[in-house]
């Protein structure tokens, strides 16, 4: 039995090879400039100072956080009552729901944004409001999904025992199913903001190149410009203002393993 | 004592399934009552329509004079204990139990004077900061007790609340739930399928059945004196015999007369009778005793040993298996040996006959000498007509190895038991020596090769032999004539005794008047 | 009175799913247009979709995604539960290193993950094309193949391997006729997501792809400068052959199951 442990070791070597150095490529050209030759290395936080001393590209981060957050903020006031008024549906036709919800989501995203594309071009929205749109167009499907795993994975029982502790249902709600459906906003919030704070083509398609955002810059950086030390540092700045928002998002759950 | 809960009445129907058909039931005050039956008999029902998680389709429940029907759950004065505890993850201890108080907006100091103090009622002190989930089945049953008790109810509800334990625990939670009973004061309703949770804990039993109810007593009452078979056999173990109420004060069972304690029955009247294992005594053969018997097997209990004693045989029908040499047959070409024999077979079976059932009554078998592998028989060759008389039948392999052997077909000879309506039938048969010693259950096979059959002739359905009598070896048999005999099951009693008795050993069984019970026997619907 | 109650969730989800499907419906509509409009509809022709077919552009993207998503699908399926198998019997800390390297790519923005493989394959001389993008394609799908494989893994009775060595079976023997069926719905989830993920990229795929190779995604992101309806007669084909697909999916056990019930009802 021991001996299937053996499998595992191709996929550790592939592993390290295709994502671990590529990430590890990322931070290298992050902190070297352009026309290093193999043989001089010279490390460098250039890029950094040439990326907060621009308040263009403050802003452009700044605007891509605000757009991440509000959005995520609109699925789950979205996606919350959706998610719980299908629980509250009968078996069959809560399946019918989440193949309804489903469905589209098999559609490529970047049909279904070319639709919105179309559907908006005169409708005399401003690009960022079509920005929006795209948004959370493509992003509430993950929220609801969350949402109503972790509503109808609730035991019913304790509703039933609330309701026997004296709470009518707008208590039972607010003292019991939400807070035990805080988890599945929080996943529903991981898998909303991630997607949106580095979005580059929903911005492009709908803001009509108007409307940059952090994921446009990096973008610029590698396909246009071709300065590919700038657009690493940028990506690396990106993650960690991810890693420090997921790492607030974490607090607010009240799951075990950070009690 | 005061009555406090009056069920009027209750019927439930969900979809087509009647649940509760008509249940009339007063609880008093301060009264530890046990609903008990099988799963699905509607108690865990009735429960949930006093708690307010279910409305009755017909009927009232008068609680404290008022009838309560369209009082939503959370304002019920009533607090449940669920089956599986249904704790607040999201919640300690200590938040757990305070829940209700909060939700009735209790002062903050006064909160936690009496969370604290039913913690403690449930010996849970020290635990208020504990995550719920992290604790033991036991413990977090306490939880839900105190989460429950902590808003005073004039009820408490608990539905199976102990069938989660582990068996020590069990026994420990059932004298814990006593004590709080008594502790607080105030009335359990206890909802079980364990019949011995019941005796243990309760004031009040209510057997139920199928929506209804079956019988209502104290534990003393419901065990000494069950109404019916179905309570008799519900609680505790009992030999339940058919029997006839002769007179007054005499009942006949078994084909004799006894004296009872029974009365008010008609004469004549088809009775059940129940004896307690623990009420019969068992004394050595030569004793004067009621019936005679011979015991069939002894469980070691603990303190006492489980006996079940024969006191009739069932129905049999003997049987001469002949045992023959070996004579297989050897196919050189391919190194197949090849193996069957004769056998015998009812008449009326012929016409259904099929090729597997030819192959396991001859015992048809192939295998390659060599590896000793087995080789399936491919082909089987028979003519049978349904005229007693001896029929050839030839067993084949894909290499062509065949072997030919003759099959017997008679008319058959019934045994027929009128008094117990029980048929057997079982024919005499053929087997060589290898065969019988290569067997690895010895009476099944028997049982095959003798197409062995019972049936009760009141309604044909098949009747279970559960005997196989012979007296040879199967492992140094030689050839000759064998005679087995096959048999029903014949009237057991059970028997708890202190009293050590080997198998096979032929005793006395004896009860006197007061230990027999007389029952009216249940109309089947 | 119940029925009042029901009637404002109702019709939350009804707004919910108009929503949902707008975009989806108008595309089909307007990939019947007569025109080039994206916003009036002036008649019903089929010129799109005879245009999308001369299209040599669209329909060498059509080719790439479904060739590029079987083959990453079936390597990254068979490593998958390869790796899969042979972590569950692995150490908790190989469990550890393997779980953390493949949250990586799925916790990290799909950007991130792209770039970090366009450097890398550029740093290794090779050129983007087809194999890069094939590549990718495997690398990104095998973590989702080894996350939908581990739960069922860890369902399975222990004894039920040690039970088929018991039997008879030779270790790999048992592999193949005990565990291997019994994850077997793992598998094929596995290998679902892993098609979906191929088909449905974007992001990687645009900067890991060379001039020429395109896939249904990079090739829409490419030519919606110009409006091309086709795009919208293409769109309206994937919409089209994912909801027969889905359909057959989950109507087909329904009918199974229907079926078995009748035959029970019956025996």
């Amino acid at each position: 039995m021991k001996s299937f442990r053996r499998l595992v070791y191709p996929y550790l070597l592939w592993a390290i090879v295709f994502i671990v150095l590529p990430m590890l490529m990322i931070v290298f050209y992050a902190f070297t400039t352009e026309g290093n030759s193999v043989m001089t290395i010279n490390f460098t936080l250039d890029n950094f100072f040439r990326f907060f001393s621009d308040s263009i590209f403050i802003n452009v981060l700044i605007r891509s956080l605000k757009l991440a957050i509000i959005t995520t903020i609109i699925c789950i006031f979205i996606g919350y009552p959706s998610a719980y008024f299908m629980a509250k549906l009968k078996p069959n036709s809560q399946g019918l729901m989440v193949l309804l919800i489903t469905l589209p989501m098999w559609i490529n995203m970047l049909v279904r944004t070319y639709a919105w594309r179309g559907l908006l071009l005169e409708s005399g929205l401003s690009p960022e409001i079509k920005v929006y749109i795209g948004m959370i167009y493509n992003f509430l499907p993950f929220m609801i999904l969350q949402i109503y795993t972790s509503l109808s994975k609730l035991d019913q029982s304790l509703i039933t025992a609330a309701h026997d502790l004296g709470c009518d249902n707008k208590m039972a709600f607010l003292k019991v199913t939400l807070p035990l459906s805080i988890p599945g906003i929080i996943s529903g919030i991981t898998l909303v903001f991630l997607p949106a704070v580095s979005s580059f083509f929903i911005p492009k398609l709908l803001g009509g190149g108007s409307y940059v955002l952090v994921g446009n810059l990096v973008e610029n950086y590698f396909v246009t410009t071709g300065d590919w030390n700038f657009g690493s540092a940028i990506s690396l700045i990106m993650t960690i203002v991810i890693l420090i928002s997921m790492y607030f998002t974490r607090k607010f759950d009240y799951s075990k393993e950070d009690r | 004592m005061k009555k406090l809960i009056e069920f009027r009445n209750i019927v439930k129907q969900f979809d087509d399934n009647i649940v509760l058909k008509g249940i009339n039931l007063d609880i008093n005050e301060n009264e530890f009552v046990t609903l008990l039956g099988p799963s699905g008999c509607g108690k865990t029902t009735l429960l949930r329509i006093l708690g307010g998680f279910l409305e009755q389709d017909q009927g009232e429940i008068i609680f404290d004079g008022a009838e309560i029907s369209k009082v939503p759950a959370y304002k019920r004065p009533i607090n449940t204990v669920f089956q599986r505890y249904a704790l607040f993850p999201h919640l300690n201890v200590f938040e757990n139990v305070a829940f209700g108080l909060k939700i009735k907006k209790t002062p903050k100091d006064i909160i936690k004077a009496k969370v604290d103090r039913m913690i403690e009622l449930v010996g849970l002190d020290g635990f208020q900061k504990r995550d719920v989930t992290l604790l033991s089945g036991g413990q977090q049953q306490r939880v839900a007790i105190a989460r429950a008790l902590v808003n005073e109810p004039d009820v408490l509800l608990l539905d199976e609340p102990l069938a989660a334990l582990d068996l020590k625990l069990r026994k420990e939670m059932q004298h814990e739930l006593k004590r709080i009973q008594q502790e607080v004061g105030i009335t359990f309703i206890f909802v079980t399928h364990d019949q011995e949770e019941a005796l243990t804990m309760s004031d009040k039993i209510v057997v139920m059945k199928d929506g209804i109810i079956e019988q209502i007593g104290s534990p003393q009452e419901i065990y000494n004196e069950p109404k019916n078979e179905y309570v008799a056999n519900f609680i505790g173990e009992s030999n339940i015999v058919d029997g006839v109420m002769k007179k007054d004060y005499l009942v006949s069972f078994d084909d004799r007369d006894f004296e009872c304690v029974d009365f008010g029955f008609k004469e004549n009247e088809a009775v059940d009778v129940v004896i307690r294992p623990e009420d019969i005594k068992l004394l050595d053969r030569n004793k004067p005793s009621k019936l005679k018997g011979e015991v069939k097997s002894v469980l070691f209990k603990g303190v006492h040993y489980e006996i079940i004693v024969e006191t009739q045989k069932g129905t049999s029908k003997t049987v001469t298996m002949h045992v023959l040499e070996d004579r297989d047959v050897y196919n050189q070409e391919c190194g197949e040996l090849m193996h069957a024999s004769d056998f015998t077979m009812d008449i009326e079976d012929v016409s259904a006959i099929t090729e597997q059932e030819l192959i396991a009554r001859a015992n048809a078998q192939a295998w390659d000498k060599e590896s000793e592998n087995d080789i399936s028989i491919s082909g089987v060759e028979f003519k049978i007509s349904d005229q007693p008389g001896r029929y050839p039948v030839t067993f084949k392999t894909h290499n062509g190895t065949l072997i030919t052997v003759n099959v017997n077909v008679v008319a058959p000879k019934y045994v027929e038991d009128k008094t117990s309506n029980v048929g057997i039938t079982a024919f005499d048969f053929y087997k060589t020596v290898d065969e019988i010693k290569e067997s690895m259950a010895i009476s099944v096979d028997l049982k095959t090769w003798a197409d062995a059959y019972a049936w009760s002739l009141d309604d044909d359905e098949e009747i279970k032999i559960s005997n196989v009598d012979f007296d040879f070896d199967p492992i140094n048999i030689e050839t000759g004539d064998y005679k087995i005999t096959f048999s029903t099951e014949g009237r057991e009693y059970k028997v708890h005794t202190t009293q050590y008795f080997e198998e096979g050993a032929k005793v006395s069984v004896d009860f006197g008047p007061e230990d027999i019970h007389v029952m009216h026997k249940t109309i089947k619907s | 009175m119940k029925r009042l109650k029901g009637l404002p969730s109702k019709l939350w989800l009804i707004l919910l799913l108009a929503f949902m499907y707008l975009p989806i419906i108008y595309v089909v509509i307007f990939s019947f247009n007569d025109s080039r409009s994206l916003t009036h509809f002036t008649g019903f022709s089929l010129e799109w979709y005879e245009k999308m077919l001369d299209n040599s552009t669209m329909m060498e993207s059509i080719y790439y995604t479904v060739v590029i998503a079987i083959i990453a699908t079936v390597v990254s399926t068979i490593v998958g539960t390869i790796t899969a198998i042979g972590l569950s019997k692995s150490r908790r800390a190989m469990k550890e290193t393997i779980t953390q390297i493949n949250n990586l790519p799925m916790l990290n923005p799909e950007i991130v993950t792209a770039i970090g493989l366009m450097l890398f394959f550029t740093a290794l001389n090779m050129r983007l094309g087809f194999m890069t993008l094939l590549l990718a394609h495997i690398i990104f799908c095998i973590p989702y193949v080894i996350l939908s494989i581990m739960p069922k893994l860890r369902q399975l009775d222990d004894n039920l391997f040690e039970a088929a060595l018991d039997l008879g079976c030779t270790p790999f023997k048992a592999l193949y006729k005990v565990i291997i069926p019994q994850i077997k719905p793992g598998i094929i989830s596995g290998a679902l997501i892993a098609f979906t993920m191929s088909f449905d990229d974007f992001v990687i795929s645009y900067f890991v792809t060379g001039p020429g190779i395109n896939n249904i995604s990079t090739m829409v992101y490419t030519s919606v400068k110009r409006i091309n309806p086709s795009v919208n007669a293409l769109s309206t084909i994937i919409v089209l052959a994912i909801t027969i697909i889905l359909v057959i999916v989950n109507i087909v056990p329904m009918i199974k199951e229907r079926k078995k019930k009748k035959n029970e009802e019956l025996a």
